[in-house]
């Protein structure tokens, strides 16, 4: 899997620059972050983040049952009843175990590695199944899901005459297609599938088209 | 900036994931550099691998103090609370009932909100190669936003299909409610289709 390179905004032309300031702004190293960043820029396109509601339900149900548990216990103890058992089990059994018990290692291997994830699920956008698309319109912000950018390609590839079958595996970055040819000269069909796919890419209106690799080959022979 | 509501509420997820995170990492560290004897500062929790987590002493060590369980009550209710906050904003979806627009005359007019949705819907799916088309409203009321998920067609292509929902639908919606602009999150997804030779 690859990581998609951050979008780059090519330099700004003095000419075509619409912000009315022609001159100062563009040549300025400091002015131009500020002018990109506006959000209306349509060059400029951000990945989709995910909300994580999933993994975010989780750690809070996690959370509200342990720590109401507890204080229902807590709160019955002081209205003098009896805590409940596993409180009094736990306590026991931290206070009697030692740390470099197979368990104690065990659990906190496990709270490392769940910390971990936690923390990549934070900081990562996510989605990655969502291609950002160009913004053709300043209001609209569009994501292809990448099944359908393939699905797309397909469709275009399997025009090429002597074309059987097509395969398409949609990276984020990059995409490889491989296509089975039963009749006209490999080479031919080659070009014609890359010809044909090239458009096929630009028509998706992906912010970052991704590199293309065409392979055709011959039907393997049946057995 | 008004901050859209999903905004704000991935802001909080993100936040308090990876403060969740963070804190298991480093109390499962502490413990796990403890247990492997590893050379551990004086002030560390755990002075090695024949320390226990949490030993009778430490665990009684404030008990007779008037404050420590009102404390650990009013500790643990604010934690309930929050967590049961959390987990609960997580199934809201912000969707808009109704959205004020200007007359122009110093009135204000309410438009329903499903109505919006639904003559959007309409002028998407009646877009070539467009199949099907859900919207919904998020925002505010006088600074609405939309969600869009366009299933598409067979053979459609994608790019045009965005042009024709940037330009022309949202472009109606925006002048029957008057709004100056009505950001739009778009999701473009395709009907599943067989491959189909022409050859």
């Amino acid at each position: 899997m690859t990581t998609p390179e951050r979008p780059t905004v090519p330099p700004q032309t003095t000419g075509t620059d619409g912000t009315g300031e022609p001159g100062g702004a563009g040549e300025d190293g400091d002015g131009v972050p500020v002018l990109a960043g506006a959000g209306t820029d349509p060059r400029r396109v951000r990945r989709f983040w995910s909300v994580r509601r999933i993994p975010a339900a989780l750690v809070a149900a996690v959370v509200l049952g342990g720590t109401g548990l507890l204080l229902y216990d807590v709160a019955a103890v002081r209205a003098d009843r009896d805590a409940m058992s596993w409180r009094r089990e736990l306590a026991d059994d931290l206070a009697g175990r030692p740390l470099d018990d197979g368990l104690t290692v065990a659990a906190a291997a496990v709270a490392v590695l769940l910390g971990v994830w936690l923390l990549v699920l934070a900081s990562t956008p996510g989605l990655r199944a969502v291609l950002p698309m160009r913004r053709a319109h300043p209001d609209v912000r569009a994501g292809l899901d990448r099944e359908a950018a393939a699905l797309a390609l397909r469709d275009r590839a399997m025009e090429v005459s002597g074309v059987q079958s097509v395969k398409v595996r949609m990276g984020r970055a990059k995409v490889a297609v491989r296509a089975v040819s039963h009749f006209r000269p490999l080479d031919e069909v080659r070009a014609d599938v890359e010809r044909v796919l090239t458009d096929g890419v630009e028509d998706l209106g992906l912010a970052r088209p991704p590199a293309l690799t065409v392979r055709v080959d011959r039907p393997s022979k049946k057995g | 900036m008004n901050a859209p509501v999903a905004a704000v509420l991935r802001r909080v997820n993100r936040t308090l994931l990876g403060l969740a995170g963070l804190l298991l990492v480093v109390a499962g560290g502490a413990v796990l550099a403890a247990a492997f004897d590893l050379a551990v500062p004086s002030w560390w929790p755990w002075s090695g691998p024949d320390d226990v987590l949490l030993t009778a002493a430490r665990r009684q060590r404030w008990r007779d103090e008037g404050w420590w369980w009102p404390t650990v009550i009013a500790v643990l209710g604010v934690v309930v609370l929050l967590a049961l906050w959390w987990l609960l904003a997580q199934f809201r979806r912000g969707r808009l009932a109704e959205v004020l627009v200007d007359t122009g005359d110093g009135d204000a007019a309410v438009l329903r909100g499903r109505a919006l949705e639904g003559v959007l819907e309409a002028d998407a799916t009646a877009q070539e190669g467009v199949a099907q088309a859900r919207v919904a409203l998020t925002g505010r009321r006088t600074a609405p936003r939309t969600r869009i998920a366009l299933l598409l067609e067979p053979y459609a292509s994608p790019g045009q299909a965005l042009a024709g929902l940037g330009g022309e639908a949202l472009d109606r919606a925006r002048t029957s409610a008057g709004l100056a602009e009505l950001p739009t999150e778009a999701r473009l997804r395709a009907v599943k289709h067989r491959a189909r030779r022409v050859n």
